[in-house]
Protein backbone atom coordinates (compact mmCIF):
# COMPACT_ATOMS: atom_id res chain seq x y z
CA UNK A 1 0.00 0.00 0.00
CA UNK A 2 1.16 3.24 -0.97
CA UNK A 3 0.27 5.76 1.49
CA UNK A 4 2.16 8.73 -0.73
CA UNK A 5 0.73 7.64 -3.58
CA UNK A 6 -2.65 8.31 -2.50
CA UNK A 7 -1.53 11.73 -1.23
CA UNK A 8 -0.49 12.90 -4.53
CA UNK A 9 -3.77 11.73 -6.07
CA UNK A 10 -5.60 13.93 -3.97
CA UNK A 11 -3.71 16.62 -4.22
CA UNK A 12 -3.66 16.65 -7.97
CA UNK A 13 -7.34 15.63 -8.41
CA UNK A 14 -8.66 16.90 -5.51
CA UNK A 15 -12.03 19.11 -7.12
CA UNK A 16 -12.57 15.99 -10.04
CA UNK A 17 -12.81 12.97 -7.04
CA UNK A 18 -16.51 11.80 -6.19
CA UNK A 19 -15.75 10.05 -3.57
CA UNK A 20 -12.59 9.28 -1.01
CA UNK A 21 -9.68 7.48 -2.09
CA UNK A 22 -9.33 3.96 -1.05
CA UNK A 23 -6.55 1.47 -0.45
CA UNK A 24 -6.67 -2.20 0.27
CA UNK A 25 -4.16 -4.53 -0.43
CA UNK A 26 -1.82 -3.28 -3.20
CA UNK A 27 -4.36 -1.40 -4.77
CA UNK A 28 -5.69 2.61 -4.55
CA UNK A 29 -8.86 3.16 -6.05
CA UNK A 30 -10.34 6.70 -6.98
CA UNK A 31 -13.90 7.65 -8.15
CA UNK A 32 -14.53 10.46 -10.99
CA UNK A 33 -17.36 11.19 -12.63
CA UNK A 34 -17.86 10.09 -16.55
CA UNK A 35 -17.11 13.34 -17.70
CA UNK A 36 -13.97 13.68 -16.08
CA UNK A 37 -12.57 10.35 -17.80
CA UNK A 38 -10.65 12.79 -20.63
CA UNK A 39 -8.80 14.65 -18.52
CA UNK A 40 -8.21 12.32 -15.85
CA UNK A 41 -6.66 9.66 -17.90
CA UNK A 42 -4.78 11.97 -20.08
CA UNK A 43 -3.05 13.86 -17.09
CA UNK A 44 -2.24 10.15 -15.00
CA UNK A 45 -0.97 8.49 -19.29
CA UNK A 46 1.35 11.85 -19.70
CA UNK A 47 2.57 13.74 -16.77
CA UNK A 48 6.16 12.70 -16.27
CA UNK A 49 5.27 12.09 -12.57
CA UNK A 50 2.49 9.88 -12.80
CA UNK A 51 3.25 8.01 -16.04
CA UNK A 52 0.71 5.44 -16.16
CA UNK A 53 1.83 3.96 -19.63
CA UNK A 54 -0.19 0.55 -19.09
CA UNK A 55 -3.78 0.10 -19.40
CA UNK A 56 -4.38 -2.91 -17.84
CA UNK A 57 -8.15 -3.54 -17.79
CA UNK A 58 -11.27 -1.77 -18.60
CA UNK A 59 -14.63 -3.47 -17.74
CA UNK A 60 -17.76 -2.35 -17.26
CA UNK A 61 -19.71 -3.10 -13.95
CA UNK A 62 -23.42 -2.68 -13.33
CA UNK A 63 -24.24 -2.31 -9.71
CA UNK A 64 -27.90 -2.81 -10.26
CA UNK A 65 -28.35 0.94 -9.70
CA UNK A 66 -25.66 2.44 -12.27
CA UNK A 67 -23.08 1.21 -14.42
CA UNK A 68 -19.51 2.31 -14.03
CA UNK A 69 -16.56 1.79 -16.15
CA UNK A 70 -13.46 0.55 -14.34
CA UNK A 71 -10.27 1.21 -15.69
CA UNK A 72 -6.88 -0.61 -13.96
CA UNK A 73 -3.70 1.31 -14.46
CA UNK A 74 0.34 0.49 -13.97
CA UNK A 75 2.93 2.80 -13.48
CA UNK A 76 6.65 2.73 -12.44
CA UNK A 77 6.02 5.38 -10.11
CA UNK A 78 3.84 3.55 -7.44
CA UNK A 79 3.71 0.05 -6.65
CA UNK A 80 0.36 0.47 -6.25
CA UNK A 81 -2.41 -0.95 -8.86
CA UNK A 82 -4.47 2.39 -9.57
CA UNK A 83 -8.47 1.44 -10.05
CA UNK A 84 -10.34 4.29 -11.70
CA UNK A 85 -14.03 4.18 -11.44
CA UNK A 86 -16.22 6.07 -13.91
CA UNK A 87 -19.25 5.71 -11.61
CA UNK A 88 -23.07 6.82 -12.18
CA UNK A 89 -23.47 5.87 -15.51
CA UNK A 90 -27.20 5.98 -16.33
CA UNK A 91 -28.76 2.56 -16.41
CA UNK A 92 -31.41 3.70 -19.41
CA UNK A 93 -28.53 5.72 -21.59
CA UNK A 94 -24.73 4.71 -20.25
CA UNK A 95 -22.10 6.90 -21.91
CA UNK A 96 -19.18 7.22 -21.03
CA UNK A 97 -16.36 8.70 -23.24
CA UNK A 98 -13.50 6.17 -25.00
CA UNK A 99 -9.64 6.16 -24.09
CA UNK A 100 -8.68 4.74 -27.46
CA UNK A 101 -7.45 8.10 -28.18
CA UNK A 102 -4.84 7.16 -25.57
CA UNK A 103 -4.68 3.15 -25.95
CA UNK A 104 -5.80 1.82 -29.14
CA UNK A 105 -6.02 -1.53 -27.90
CA UNK A 106 -9.04 -0.29 -25.73
CA UNK A 107 -10.94 -0.48 -28.35
CA UNK A 108 -11.81 -4.27 -28.21
CA UNK A 109 -12.11 -3.97 -24.68
CA UNK A 110 -14.66 -1.36 -25.03
CA UNK A 111 -16.69 -3.75 -27.41
CA UNK A 112 -17.14 -5.99 -25.24
CA UNK A 113 -18.54 -3.63 -22.77
CA UNK A 114 -20.86 -2.11 -25.10
CA UNK A 115 -21.79 -5.68 -26.15
CA UNK A 116 -22.36 -6.97 -22.56
CA UNK A 117 -23.64 -3.92 -20.80
CA UNK A 118 -25.22 -1.36 -23.39
CA UNK A 119 -22.46 0.98 -22.51
CA UNK A 120 -21.62 3.71 -25.35
CA UNK A 121 -18.29 4.94 -25.44
CA UNK A 122 -17.64 8.32 -27.50
CA UNK A 123 -14.96 8.66 -29.62
CA UNK A 124 -14.93 4.42 -30.06
CA UNK A 125 -14.90 4.65 -34.17
CA UNK A 126 -16.07 0.99 -34.20
CA UNK A 127 -18.22 0.75 -31.36
CA UNK A 128 -20.23 -3.09 -32.56
CA UNK A 129 -21.03 -6.19 -30.99
CA UNK A 130 -17.77 -8.27 -30.85
CA UNK A 131 -19.18 -11.80 -29.00
CA UNK A 132 -22.61 -11.49 -29.70
CA UNK A 133 -24.57 -12.14 -33.14
CA UNK A 134 -24.86 -8.73 -34.67
CA UNK A 135 -29.09 -8.73 -34.63
CA UNK A 136 -29.01 -9.57 -30.99
CA UNK A 137 -30.95 -7.40 -28.47
CA UNK A 138 -29.94 -8.25 -24.84
CA UNK A 139 -26.95 -7.29 -22.87
CA UNK A 140 -26.03 -10.33 -21.19
CA UNK A 141 -23.69 -9.05 -18.40
CA UNK A 142 -26.63 -6.63 -16.59
CA UNK A 143 -27.87 -7.47 -13.54
CA UNK A 144 -31.63 -7.98 -15.20
CA UNK A 145 -30.53 -10.13 -17.73
CA UNK A 146 -31.48 -14.15 -15.92
CA UNK A 147 -29.39 -16.90 -17.33
CA UNK A 148 -32.29 -18.29 -19.12
CA UNK A 149 -31.84 -17.88 -22.67
CA UNK A 150 -33.91 -15.08 -24.04
CA UNK A 151 -32.55 -15.23 -27.19
CA UNK A 152 -35.64 -15.89 -29.14
CA UNK A 153 -36.49 -12.64 -28.55
CA UNK A 154 -34.16 -11.23 -31.27
CA UNK A 155 -35.24 -10.77 -34.75
CA UNK A 156 -33.39 -13.82 -36.00
CA UNK A 157 -35.61 -16.03 -33.93
CA UNK A 158 -32.26 -16.93 -31.58
CA UNK A 159 -31.01 -18.52 -34.95
CA UNK A 160 -28.68 -16.49 -37.49
CA UNK A 161 -29.89 -16.31 -41.31
CA UNK A 162 -26.37 -18.10 -41.84
CA UNK A 163 -27.65 -21.12 -39.75
CA UNK A 164 -30.89 -21.28 -41.28
CA UNK A 165 -30.04 -21.40 -44.81
CA UNK A 166 -31.08 -25.25 -44.85
CA UNK A 167 -34.07 -25.59 -42.99
CA UNK A 168 -37.55 -26.31 -45.38
CA UNK A 169 -39.37 -22.89 -46.23
CA UNK A 170 -42.43 -24.33 -44.48
CA UNK A 171 -40.50 -25.21 -41.16
CA UNK A 172 -41.37 -23.20 -38.16
CA UNK A 173 -38.84 -20.98 -36.97
CA UNK A 174 -37.40 -21.17 -33.65
CA UNK A 175 -38.97 -18.06 -32.60
CA UNK A 176 -42.62 -19.04 -32.74
CA UNK A 177 -41.21 -22.47 -30.99
CA UNK A 178 -40.17 -20.99 -28.30
CA UNK A 179 -43.17 -17.86 -27.74
CA UNK A 180 -45.16 -20.84 -28.16
CA UNK A 181 -43.68 -23.20 -25.57
CA UNK A 182 -42.93 -20.26 -23.06
CA UNK B 1 -39.77 -16.12 -57.99
CA UNK B 2 -40.03 -19.07 -55.49
CA UNK B 3 -41.76 -21.88 -55.75
CA UNK B 4 -44.92 -22.90 -53.40
CA UNK B 5 -45.30 -26.42 -53.72
CA UNK B 6 -44.57 -28.34 -50.82
CA UNK B 7 -41.64 -30.36 -50.50
CA UNK B 8 -40.64 -32.59 -47.66
CA UNK B 9 -37.35 -31.39 -45.88
CA UNK B 10 -34.92 -34.07 -46.99
CA UNK B 11 -35.55 -33.34 -50.63
CA UNK B 12 -32.50 -31.88 -52.04
CA UNK B 13 -34.05 -29.52 -54.16
CA UNK B 14 -35.05 -27.62 -51.24
CA UNK B 15 -31.44 -25.80 -50.96
CA UNK B 16 -32.14 -24.42 -54.40
CA UNK B 17 -34.64 -22.38 -54.19
CA UNK B 18 -33.54 -19.71 -51.66
CA UNK B 19 -29.91 -17.89 -52.49
CA UNK B 20 -27.39 -19.86 -50.22
CA UNK B 21 -25.02 -17.02 -49.56
CA UNK B 22 -23.51 -19.39 -46.83
CA UNK B 23 -19.38 -18.37 -47.22
CA UNK B 24 -20.57 -14.59 -48.16
CA UNK B 25 -17.95 -12.46 -46.22
CA UNK B 26 -19.86 -9.34 -46.52
CA UNK B 27 -22.67 -9.01 -43.72
CA UNK B 28 -26.41 -9.32 -44.55
CA UNK B 29 -27.08 -5.76 -42.70
CA UNK B 30 -26.14 -2.20 -42.98
CA UNK B 31 -23.11 -1.20 -41.50
CA UNK B 32 -23.29 -0.25 -37.61
CA UNK B 33 -20.07 1.93 -37.55
CA UNK B 34 -17.93 4.26 -39.31
CA UNK B 35 -15.40 1.68 -39.33
CA UNK B 36 -17.08 -1.08 -40.33
CA UNK B 37 -18.52 0.82 -43.40
CA UNK B 38 -14.70 2.00 -44.11
CA UNK B 39 -13.70 -2.12 -44.00
CA UNK B 40 -16.53 -3.35 -46.12
CA UNK B 41 -16.22 -0.93 -49.28
CA UNK B 42 -14.32 -2.45 -51.87
CA UNK B 43 -11.69 -0.48 -53.63
CA UNK B 44 -10.65 -0.37 -56.99
CA UNK B 45 -8.97 -4.22 -58.03
CA UNK B 46 -9.65 -5.02 -53.97
CA UNK B 47 -11.51 -8.29 -53.10
CA UNK B 48 -12.33 -10.22 -49.88
CA UNK B 49 -11.75 -13.71 -48.36
CA UNK B 50 -13.28 -15.30 -45.50
CA UNK B 51 -10.55 -17.16 -43.79
CA UNK B 52 -12.11 -19.24 -40.94
CA UNK B 53 -14.01 -20.37 -39.06
CA UNK B 54 -13.12 -23.72 -39.07
CA UNK B 55 -9.32 -22.85 -40.37
CA UNK B 56 -7.09 -25.16 -38.96
CA UNK B 57 -4.13 -22.09 -38.21
CA UNK B 58 -6.69 -19.52 -36.35
CA UNK B 59 -5.96 -21.64 -33.26
CA UNK B 60 -9.67 -22.73 -32.62
CA UNK B 61 -12.62 -21.10 -34.23
CA UNK B 62 -11.79 -17.24 -35.66
CA UNK B 63 -13.42 -16.02 -38.69
CA UNK B 64 -11.47 -13.45 -40.49
CA UNK B 65 -12.24 -11.47 -43.36
CA UNK B 66 -9.50 -10.57 -45.65
CA UNK B 67 -9.42 -7.49 -48.00
CA UNK B 68 -7.14 -8.56 -50.31
CA UNK B 69 -5.54 -6.66 -53.06
CA UNK B 70 -3.82 -8.95 -55.38
CA UNK B 71 -2.36 -11.34 -53.31
CA UNK B 72 -1.57 -8.91 -50.37
CA UNK B 73 -3.47 -7.81 -47.92
CA UNK B 74 -4.88 -4.58 -47.45
CA UNK B 75 -7.22 -4.71 -43.85
CA UNK B 76 -8.59 -7.66 -41.68
CA UNK B 77 -11.63 -7.82 -39.83
CA UNK B 78 -12.00 -10.46 -37.12
CA UNK B 79 -15.17 -11.67 -36.17
CA UNK B 80 -15.14 -13.09 -32.70
CA UNK B 81 -17.94 -15.01 -31.02
CA UNK B 82 -17.63 -18.87 -32.33
CA UNK B 83 -16.52 -20.04 -29.45
CA UNK B 84 -18.07 -17.07 -26.47
CA UNK B 85 -19.61 -19.38 -23.35
CA UNK B 86 -20.59 -16.50 -21.15
CA UNK B 87 -17.78 -17.09 -18.58
CA UNK B 88 -18.11 -14.16 -16.77
CA UNK B 89 -21.72 -14.54 -16.40
CA UNK B 90 -21.47 -18.19 -15.18
CA UNK B 91 -18.96 -17.04 -12.64
CA UNK B 92 -21.37 -14.86 -11.24
CA UNK B 93 -23.75 -17.28 -10.78
CA UNK B 94 -21.35 -19.51 -9.16
CA UNK B 95 -19.78 -19.62 -5.24
CA UNK B 96 -16.39 -19.00 -4.82
CA UNK B 97 -15.18 -22.27 -5.29
CA UNK B 98 -17.23 -23.31 -8.72
CA UNK B 99 -15.88 -19.83 -10.37
CA UNK B 100 -11.74 -21.37 -10.13
CA UNK B 101 -13.26 -24.38 -12.29
CA UNK B 102 -14.90 -21.90 -15.25
CA UNK B 103 -11.77 -20.26 -16.11
CA UNK B 104 -10.19 -23.18 -16.42
CA UNK B 105 -11.01 -24.01 -20.26
CA UNK B 106 -10.56 -20.21 -21.22
CA UNK B 107 -6.49 -20.73 -22.11
CA UNK B 108 -6.73 -24.65 -22.32
CA UNK B 109 -2.93 -25.25 -22.77
CA UNK B 110 -1.84 -23.39 -19.53
CA UNK B 111 -5.02 -23.19 -17.29
CA UNK B 112 -2.90 -23.17 -14.02
CA UNK B 113 -2.07 -19.59 -14.88
CA UNK B 114 -5.95 -18.71 -15.41
CA UNK B 115 -6.96 -20.38 -12.26
CA UNK B 116 -4.34 -18.54 -10.97
CA UNK B 117 -5.61 -14.82 -11.37
CA UNK B 118 -9.54 -15.38 -9.98
CA UNK B 119 -7.74 -16.98 -7.04
CA UNK B 120 -5.25 -14.29 -5.81
CA UNK B 121 -8.10 -12.19 -6.13
CA UNK B 122 -10.75 -13.75 -4.52
CA UNK B 123 -7.63 -14.39 -1.53
CA UNK B 124 -7.30 -10.59 -1.54
CA UNK B 125 -11.15 -9.93 -0.92
CA UNK B 126 -11.16 -12.66 1.59
CA UNK B 127 -7.60 -11.45 3.47
CA UNK B 128 -6.10 -15.01 3.05
CA UNK B 129 -2.97 -15.67 4.39
CA UNK B 130 -1.35 -18.47 1.79
CA UNK B 131 1.16 -20.65 3.03
CA UNK B 132 4.53 -20.71 1.93
CA UNK B 133 4.41 -24.02 0.63
CA UNK B 134 1.27 -23.63 -1.36
CA UNK B 135 2.69 -20.64 -3.18
CA UNK B 136 5.88 -22.22 -4.07
CA UNK B 137 4.32 -25.46 -5.20
CA UNK B 138 1.94 -23.19 -7.57
CA UNK B 139 5.14 -21.48 -8.92
CA UNK B 140 6.51 -24.81 -9.76
CA UNK B 141 3.33 -26.24 -11.44
CA UNK B 142 2.88 -23.05 -13.02
CA UNK B 143 6.62 -22.63 -14.79
CA UNK B 144 5.95 -26.42 -15.70
CA UNK B 145 2.70 -25.38 -17.33
CA UNK B 146 4.40 -21.79 -19.33
CA UNK B 147 7.32 -24.97 -20.67
CA UNK B 148 4.41 -26.94 -22.07
CA UNK B 149 2.57 -23.91 -23.40
CA UNK B 150 5.78 -22.43 -25.10
CA UNK B 151 6.44 -25.78 -26.58
CA UNK B 152 3.09 -26.13 -27.89
CA UNK B 153 3.64 -22.96 -29.54
CA UNK B 154 6.65 -23.57 -31.11
CA UNK B 155 5.14 -26.45 -32.57
CA UNK B 156 1.87 -25.22 -33.53
CA UNK B 157 3.40 -22.18 -35.24
CA UNK B 158 6.41 -24.68 -37.29
CA UNK B 159 3.16 -26.51 -38.70
CA UNK B 160 1.23 -23.30 -39.25
CA UNK B 161 4.46 -22.01 -41.53
CA UNK B 162 4.29 -26.06 -43.47
CA UNK B 163 6.57 -27.96 -41.21
CA UNK B 164 5.72 -31.03 -39.62
CA UNK B 165 8.85 -32.23 -37.84
CA UNK B 166 8.77 -29.76 -34.66
CA UNK B 167 5.19 -30.55 -33.32
CA UNK B 168 6.40 -34.26 -33.29
CA UNK B 169 9.48 -32.75 -31.03
CA UNK B 170 7.44 -30.59 -29.22
CA UNK B 171 4.78 -32.72 -28.24
CA UNK B 172 7.74 -35.24 -26.57
CA UNK B 173 8.25 -32.46 -24.22
CA UNK B 174 4.41 -31.39 -23.47
CA UNK B 175 3.20 -34.74 -22.88
CA UNK B 176 5.85 -35.50 -20.02
CA UNK B 177 5.09 -32.26 -18.44
CA UNK B 178 1.69 -32.94 -19.01
CA UNK B 179 1.57 -36.51 -17.45
CA UNK B 180 3.56 -35.01 -14.86
CA UNK B 181 1.00 -32.52 -14.01
CA UNK B 182 -1.81 -35.30 -13.79
CA UNK B 183 0.26 -37.40 -11.63
CA UNK B 184 0.22 -33.84 -9.20
CA UNK B 185 -2.98 -32.80 -9.76
CA UNK B 186 -5.57 -35.22 -11.27
CA UNK B 187 -6.18 -33.77 -15.00
CA UNK B 188 -4.23 -33.70 -17.83
CA UNK B 189 -5.50 -30.25 -19.03
CA UNK B 190 -8.22 -28.41 -17.12
CA UNK B 191 -6.23 -28.95 -13.68
CA UNK B 192 -8.29 -27.12 -11.36
CA UNK B 193 -5.55 -27.68 -8.69
CA UNK B 194 -5.42 -24.23 -7.43
CA UNK B 195 -7.32 -23.57 -3.74
CA UNK B 196 -8.62 -20.37 -2.40
CA UNK B 197 -5.89 -20.66 0.18
CA UNK B 198 -3.59 -23.05 -1.47
CA UNK B 199 -3.52 -26.17 -3.60
CA UNK B 200 -5.12 -29.20 -3.61
CA UNK B 201 -2.96 -31.60 -3.14
CA UNK B 202 1.03 -31.66 -1.97
CA UNK B 203 3.66 -32.86 -3.92
CA UNK B 204 3.68 -36.76 -4.67
CA UNK B 205 6.22 -39.34 -5.06
CA UNK B 206 5.38 -39.77 -8.62
CA UNK B 207 5.15 -36.35 -9.46
CA UNK B 208 8.86 -35.81 -8.30
CA UNK B 209 10.24 -39.01 -9.60
CA UNK B 210 9.12 -37.80 -13.51
CA UNK B 211 10.19 -34.22 -12.53
CA UNK B 212 13.49 -35.13 -11.48
CA UNK B 213 14.07 -37.49 -14.78
CA UNK B 214 12.92 -35.07 -16.88
CA UNK B 215 14.89 -32.20 -15.42
CA UNK B 216 18.07 -34.08 -15.82
CA UNK B 217 17.43 -33.82 -19.36
CA UNK B 218 14.72 -31.11 -20.49
CA UNK B 219 17.55 -28.36 -21.40
CA UNK B 220 19.40 -30.80 -23.53
CA UNK B 221 16.15 -31.66 -25.03
CA UNK B 222 14.63 -28.13 -25.60
CA UNK B 223 18.07 -26.92 -26.94
CA UNK B 224 17.94 -30.18 -29.69
CA UNK B 225 14.39 -29.29 -30.99
CA UNK B 226 14.92 -25.45 -31.16
CA UNK B 227 18.07 -26.51 -33.62
CA UNK B 228 15.08 -27.76 -35.91
CA UNK B 229 13.79 -24.20 -36.48
CA UNK B 230 16.96 -21.40 -35.29
CA UNK B 231 19.21 -23.01 -37.65
CA UNK B 232 16.71 -23.47 -40.48
CA UNK B 233 17.45 -20.98 -43.05
CA UNK B 234 14.44 -20.89 -44.61
CA UNK B 235 12.23 -20.64 -41.43
CA UNK B 236 14.22 -17.90 -39.97
CA UNK B 237 14.33 -15.83 -43.38
CA UNK B 238 11.05 -16.27 -43.47
CA UNK B 239 10.32 -15.04 -40.24
CA UNK B 240 12.24 -12.34 -39.90
CA UNK B 241 10.81 -8.71 -40.63
CA UNK B 242 7.46 -10.22 -40.74
CA UNK B 243 4.52 -8.64 -38.49
CA UNK B 244 6.94 -6.15 -37.15
CA UNK B 245 5.36 -3.49 -34.46
CA UNK B 246 7.24 -1.15 -32.72
CA UNK B 247 7.73 -0.39 -28.64
CA UNK B 248 5.04 2.67 -28.96
CA UNK B 249 2.48 1.13 -30.84
CA UNK B 250 2.64 -2.25 -29.12
CA UNK B 251 2.08 -0.01 -25.83
CA UNK B 252 -0.84 1.51 -27.64
CA UNK B 253 -2.16 -1.38 -27.95
CA UNK B 254 -2.12 -2.43 -24.78
CA UNK B 255 0.04 -5.61 -25.63
CA UNK B 256 1.61 -7.45 -22.74
CA UNK B 257 3.55 -10.17 -22.25
CA UNK B 258 6.48 -12.44 -24.96
CA UNK B 259 4.81 -10.08 -27.51
CA UNK B 260 5.62 -6.82 -25.85
CA UNK B 261 8.99 -7.92 -25.04
CA UNK B 262 10.07 -8.51 -27.75
CA UNK B 263 9.41 -5.08 -28.83
CA UNK B 264 12.02 -4.22 -26.32
CA UNK B 265 10.16 -3.14 -22.81
CA UNK B 266 11.02 -5.49 -20.23
CA UNK B 267 7.49 -5.40 -18.63
CA UNK B 268 6.97 -9.07 -16.84
CA UNK B 269 4.05 -9.01 -14.01
CA UNK B 270 5.89 -11.26 -11.79
CA UNK B 271 9.17 -7.79 -11.62
CA UNK B 272 6.74 -5.16 -12.23
CA UNK B 273 4.15 -5.76 -9.91
CA UNK B 274 5.61 -9.10 -7.90
CA UNK B 275 2.47 -11.80 -6.05
CA UNK B 276 3.32 -15.21 -4.35
CA UNK B 277 7.22 -15.73 -4.10
CA UNK B 278 8.69 -14.18 -7.20
CA UNK B 279 10.24 -11.68 -5.67
CA UNK B 280 12.72 -14.22 -3.80
CA UNK B 281 13.63 -16.04 -6.86
CA UNK B 282 16.29 -15.32 -8.77
CA UNK B 283 15.59 -14.96 -12.99
CA UNK B 284 16.37 -12.71 -15.94
CA UNK B 285 13.51 -11.11 -18.11
CA UNK B 286 14.81 -11.55 -21.58
CA UNK B 287 13.67 -8.64 -24.08
CA UNK B 288 14.30 -8.58 -27.77
CA UNK B 289 14.60 -5.20 -30.10
CA UNK B 290 13.38 -6.26 -33.42
CA UNK B 291 9.51 -6.68 -32.67
CA UNK B 292 8.83 -9.19 -35.76
CA UNK B 293 7.90 -12.37 -35.31
CA UNK B 294 11.24 -14.33 -34.66
CA UNK B 295 12.11 -11.91 -31.71
CA UNK B 296 8.51 -13.27 -30.68
CA UNK B 297 9.76 -16.86 -31.17
CA UNK B 298 13.18 -16.39 -29.91
CA UNK B 299 11.95 -14.96 -26.82
CA UNK B 300 9.69 -17.69 -25.79
CA UNK B 301 12.33 -20.20 -26.43
CA UNK B 302 14.78 -18.19 -23.74
CA UNK B 303 11.85 -17.87 -21.31
CA UNK B 304 11.82 -21.79 -21.51
CA UNK B 305 15.45 -21.50 -20.00
CA UNK B 306 14.31 -18.84 -17.27
CA UNK B 307 11.43 -21.11 -16.77
CA UNK B 308 14.20 -24.14 -15.56
CA UNK B 309 15.51 -21.61 -14.09
CA UNK B 310 12.63 -21.00 -11.54
CA UNK B 311 11.76 -24.23 -11.56
CA UNK B 312 15.07 -25.76 -10.13
CA UNK B 313 15.21 -23.13 -7.33
CA UNK B 314 11.31 -23.78 -6.62
CA UNK B 315 12.91 -27.81 -6.16
CA UNK B 316 15.83 -26.29 -3.65
CA UNK B 317 13.88 -23.71 -1.67
CA UNK B 318 10.86 -25.84 -1.02
CA UNK B 319 10.06 -25.21 2.45
CA UNK B 320 7.86 -28.12 4.67
CA UNK B 321 4.44 -27.42 5.86
CA UNK B 322 0.72 -26.72 5.40
CA UNK B 323 -0.68 -26.40 1.47
CA UNK B 324 -3.77 -24.92 2.44
CA UNK B 325 -4.27 -22.08 4.71
CA UNK B 326 -7.83 -23.06 7.34
CA UNK B 327 -10.83 -21.18 5.54
CA UNK B 328 -14.79 -21.61 6.06
CA UNK B 329 -16.07 -24.47 4.18
CA UNK B 330 -18.53 -21.44 2.44
CA UNK B 331 -16.78 -18.06 1.82
CA UNK B 332 -18.44 -14.97 2.19
CA UNK B 333 -15.83 -12.32 1.93
CA UNK B 334 -16.93 -8.64 2.76
CA UNK B 335 -18.14 -6.08 0.45
CA UNK B 336 -14.74 -4.96 -1.70
CA UNK B 337 -12.90 -5.04 -5.05
CA UNK B 338 -10.01 -6.71 -5.56
CA UNK B 339 -7.87 -7.35 -8.84
CA UNK B 340 -5.18 -9.37 -9.15
CA UNK B 341 -2.71 -10.10 -12.14
CA UNK B 342 -0.79 -12.58 -13.16
CA UNK B 343 1.80 -13.03 -16.04
CA UNK B 344 0.95 -16.07 -18.08
CA UNK B 345 2.46 -17.37 -21.33
CA UNK B 346 0.88 -15.26 -23.59
CA UNK B 347 1.09 -12.21 -21.45
CA UNK B 348 -1.47 -10.60 -18.06
CA UNK B 349 -3.97 -12.41 -17.59
CA UNK B 350 -5.96 -11.02 -14.90
CA UNK B 351 -9.03 -10.89 -12.89
CA UNK B 352 -11.26 -7.95 -11.45
CA UNK B 353 -13.33 -9.52 -8.17
CA UNK B 354 -16.33 -7.56 -6.65
CA UNK B 355 -17.97 -8.75 -3.84
CA UNK B 356 -21.18 -8.06 -2.24
CA UNK B 357 -20.96 -9.71 1.02
CA UNK B 358 -22.86 -13.15 -0.81
CA UNK B 359 -20.86 -16.35 -1.59
CA UNK B 360 -20.70 -15.49 -5.11
CA UNK B 361 -19.18 -12.94 -6.55
CA UNK B 362 -20.93 -10.41 -7.81
CA UNK B 363 -19.00 -9.06 -10.70
CA UNK B 364 -16.06 -11.31 -11.78
CA UNK B 365 -14.15 -9.29 -14.93
CA UNK B 366 -11.40 -11.14 -16.64
CA UNK B 367 -8.50 -10.11 -18.61
CA UNK B 368 -7.14 -12.19 -21.45
CA UNK B 369 -3.77 -11.49 -23.35
CA UNK B 370 -4.97 -13.75 -26.36
CA UNK B 371 -7.87 -10.67 -26.97
CA UNK B 372 -5.62 -7.98 -26.47
CA UNK B 373 -2.73 -9.42 -28.85
CA UNK B 374 -5.88 -10.15 -31.79
CA UNK B 375 -6.53 -7.42 -32.04
CA UNK B 376 -3.58 -5.97 -32.85
CA UNK B 377 -2.96 -8.24 -35.91
CA UNK B 378 -4.53 -5.60 -37.76
CA UNK B 379 -1.99 -3.17 -37.62
CA UNK B 380 0.97 -6.04 -38.19
CA UNK B 381 -0.71 -7.24 -41.27
CA UNK B 382 -1.19 -4.90 -44.11
CA UNK B 383 1.15 -5.00 -46.96
CA UNK B 384 1.80 -8.71 -46.39
CA UNK B 385 1.03 -11.58 -48.60
CA UNK B 386 -2.31 -13.79 -47.50
CA UNK B 387 0.29 -16.84 -46.39
CA UNK B 388 2.22 -15.05 -44.03
CA UNK B 389 -1.32 -14.30 -41.72
CA UNK B 390 -1.27 -17.41 -40.57
CA UNK B 391 2.84 -17.14 -39.73
CA UNK B 392 1.99 -13.20 -38.05
CA UNK B 393 -1.24 -14.95 -35.93
CA UNK B 394 0.56 -18.10 -35.03
CA UNK B 395 4.00 -15.74 -33.88
CA UNK B 396 1.27 -13.88 -31.01
CA UNK B 397 0.11 -17.27 -30.10
CA UNK B 398 -3.46 -16.27 -29.43
CA UNK B 399 -6.31 -19.19 -27.98
CA UNK B 400 -9.32 -18.71 -29.15
CA UNK B 401 -10.52 -20.25 -25.92
CA UNK B 402 -9.10 -16.63 -23.91
CA UNK B 403 -10.21 -14.74 -26.84
CA UNK B 404 -13.72 -15.71 -26.52
CA UNK B 405 -14.34 -16.28 -23.40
Amino acid sequence: MDRRFKERLEARFGEQLTGPIRQRNDETEMRIGPGDVVPVMTALHDEPELRFEFLSDLAGVDTGVVMQVVYHLWSDTTSDWLRVIADGLLRDDPRAPSVTFLWKGAEWMEREAYDMFGITFEGNRDLRRIYMPPDYQSFPLRKDFYLADDASRSPGGGVRPMERTHTPSNAPTTALVRRGSV
Amino acid sequence: MTTTTERPSDDPRVKLDRDLGLFEPVPPYPPRTEREAEFYTLGDGQMFINMGPQHPSTHGVLRVVLKLDGEKVVDLDPVLGYLHRGVEKLCENADYHQAICYTDPLEYVSSLFTEWSPVIAFEKLMDVKVPRRAEYIRVLSSELNRIASHALFLGWMALDLGGLTPILWSFIERDEIVDMLAALTGQRMLFNYFRIGGVNGDLNHEFMSRLGDWMSRAAEHIEAGNGLLNENEIFVRRMRGLGTIDQKTALRMVMTGPNLRATGVPFDVRRAHPYSVFPELDFDIPTRQEGDCLARYLLRMDEIKQSLRIIDQCLHQMPDGPIMAKLPRLLRPRPGRAYAAVEGPRGQLSTYAVSDGTDQPFRMRIHDPSFIHLQSVGLMMPGHLVADTMAIMASLDPIMGGVDK
